[in-house]
């Protein structure tokens, strides 16, 4: 058996260094790398059932904090709406004199950050009492009527968030004739308050779902390392180095995330289309219109990015720590 | 090519496995190293291919001190290396042609490169035709030989093969160390580890004998009882 080398050159006994330009050396690269990022894509359908696992698991823990993060949209939107103080009663004092009515009436109109008032009479507030309560009888045997005079103030537009009604309703507490300042904005608060609080806890499970996801793509990655252990020998045997041992590891965690990603856009959308029925049907009983909105582009976008980042960051992780330590025997 | 200076090599349980061993392998030349088993052929071939550091002692390969070699620096000093085993260490999820290609798709090479160069390799291991073949569908012999095209593709100017003909028949394992001394001829500098003292004899080659982590001999074999 007869051997020619290629071009029938004599070997020379020093190492051969083959000169490649920095664009040589970058088109390589980004070959090398196009190549192992379609080439990770194949290695994960080589173990379909594994990798369709493993995807499922992903999406569901990354489709917990979307479907968070969508509903906190909506929920945000919703409270948007109620973060205004469209009506403050001032009540008046008893013994206030017509006169003085009118004098208030007209100052209070000459606030910038008042847009109407409206003056309810101790008469017409009964009436409207007598009528609402329907104890119209029973209130005629009081000696007195008991209801103060009433101005119904409305703000104008930039007075309405909840600085600025504190700001008009402590102005409003100064005047002397107003015996009682009335805004309906406390109850507002504090649902935002424990709205916050569910936001704050949500974020904690959150948090706690993305790090599952990189702790799941990590242990998947070492399972793939210590299976194809003799693999790696044989690739370090023949001078590979660590870091191109490793790309097609953390190449695969990336797809791992993204695919995650993927499957947790559609579990979100698919959620919004069968909670969109039902809250239509809500708010048309009290005739609010009001759709639930999904993830938009951008936001579609940073969740299949944050999917391949963690799965990239795990993969890496785990790289580092098993990988790297695996040397031919 | 391969120089030894007094290398020793003690493994963590105090087990000698070389000890002070001296030799030098010129530039092109051909040898084998025999001894029983346990003589420390293995952990000499391992030394040479970066798998073991030395305990003492000074290893010059291709005039490079490789005793305290940077971990980051082995990879590019194995590209010079063709490495071939007993158990042939091929991937058998893998054709032959990408288990022959590994090295080149390593150092970056374009795929109809890898591919025009495999398929000359395989040619000349005689094994045309079978490029798409899984390694577990071919003979022992075929085995060492994609083994052989693998460890020769980017032509490394040192070749070291560990019981190469182990598993094989008298004729195919004269076969393969014909092909080694082709490859010889070519400049290539080959240590063949084997205790097949036949072999040996056969090929009358300069014979590194080890006992005991002992060098005991250096020159041609003369009896086949030497060591």
């Amino acid at each position: 058996m007869s051997i020619n080398m290629e071009g029938n050159k004599k070997l020379s006994g020093s190492p051969r260094i083959n000169k490649v330009s920095l664009i040589g050396r970058i088109k390589s690269s980004l070959g090398q790398h196009t190549r192992q990022l379609t080439a990770s894509f194949t290695e994960l359908w080589k173990t379909p059932f594994a990798t369709v696992m493993t995807i499922l698991v992903l999406g569901i823990a990354l489709s917990l904090p979307t479907v968070f993060h969508v509903l906190y949209k909506n929920v945000e939107r919703v409270s948007g709406q109620w973060d205004s103080a469209s009506e403050i009663s001032l009540f008046l004092k008893k013994d206030i004199s017509e006169e003085r009515v009118q004098v208030l009436i007209n100052k209070l109109s000459l606030y910038k950050d008042i847009e109407t008032v409206t003056y309810i009479s101790r008469h017409q507030a009964l009436e409207e009492f007598k009528e609402m309560s329907g104890f119209s009888k029973a209130l005629n045997y009081l000696d007195e009527n008991p209801l103060p005079a009433v101005l119904v103030v409305i703000p104008v537009k930039s007075a309405m968030n909840t600085a600025g009604s504190k700001l008009l309703v402590a102005k409003l507490e100064r005047e002397q004739d107003i015996d009682l300042v009335r805004v309906d904005i406390d109850w507002i608060e504090k649902l935002q308050a424990i709205f916050y609080l569910v936001v704050d806890i949500v974020i904690g499970i959150a948090a706690l779902l993305l790090l599952s996801v990189l702790l799941i793509v990590s242990n998947t990655i070492r399972l793939n390392i210590l299976n194809q252990r003799s693999e790696i020998e044989v690739l370090k045997l023949v001078g590979a180095t660590n870091s191109f041992i490793q790309l097609p590891y953390i190449y695969i965690g990336a797809w791992y995330g993204f695919l995650g990603g993927l499957i947790a856009w559609l579990f979100t959308f698919i959620l919004v289309l069968w909670l969109q029925s039902g809250v239509m049907s809500l708010t048309g009983v009290y005739q609010v219109q009001f759709e639930i909105i999904s993830l938009n582009f951008q936001e579609s976008a940073t969740l299949l990015g944050v999917g391949a980042l963690l799965g990239f960051i795990a993969s890496f992780i785990s790289v580092k720590q098993y990988l790297v330590k695996i040397e031919p025997k | 090519m391969i120089l030894f200076e007094e290398v020793s090599k003690i493994y963590a349980d105090n087990q000698v496995a070389l000890n002070k061993v001296d030799f030098h392998l010129k530039q092109g030349e051909m040898a084998f190293l025999t001894g029983h088993s346990g003589s420390g052929k293995s952990t000499l071939l391992k030394l040479v291919s970066l798998m073991e550091r030395p305990t003492t002692g000074r290893i010059v390969l291709n005039g490079n001190d490789i005793s305290h070699i940077k971990g980051n620096d082995i990879p590019y000093l194995r590209r010079h290396i063709g490495m071939i085993f007993q158990d042939h260490r091929l991937l058998m999820n893998r054709t032959v042609l990408e288990n022959v290609g590994l090295p080149l798709l390593i150092e970056g090479y374009s795929r109809y490169e890898i591919k025009r160069r495999s398929l000359s390799a395989l040619e000349k291991v005689g094994l045309s035709g079978k490029e798409n073949s899984f390694p577990i569908h071919l003979s022992g012999g075929e085995q060492q030989r994609v083994g052989i095209a693998r460890a020769i593709i980017n032509q490394p100017p040192l070749l070291l093969a560990d019981e190469p003909t182990g598993n094989l028949d008298p004729k195919l394992s004269l076969e393969i160390l014909s092909l080694f001394e082709s490859l010889n001829e070519f400049g290539m500098s080959v240590l063949i580890a084997t205790h097949d003292l036949g072999l040996i004899a056969k090929m009358r080659y300069r014979t590194l004998t080890l006992r005991e982590g002992e060098m005991i001999n250096d020159g041609l074999l003369r009896e086949r009882n030497e060591y």
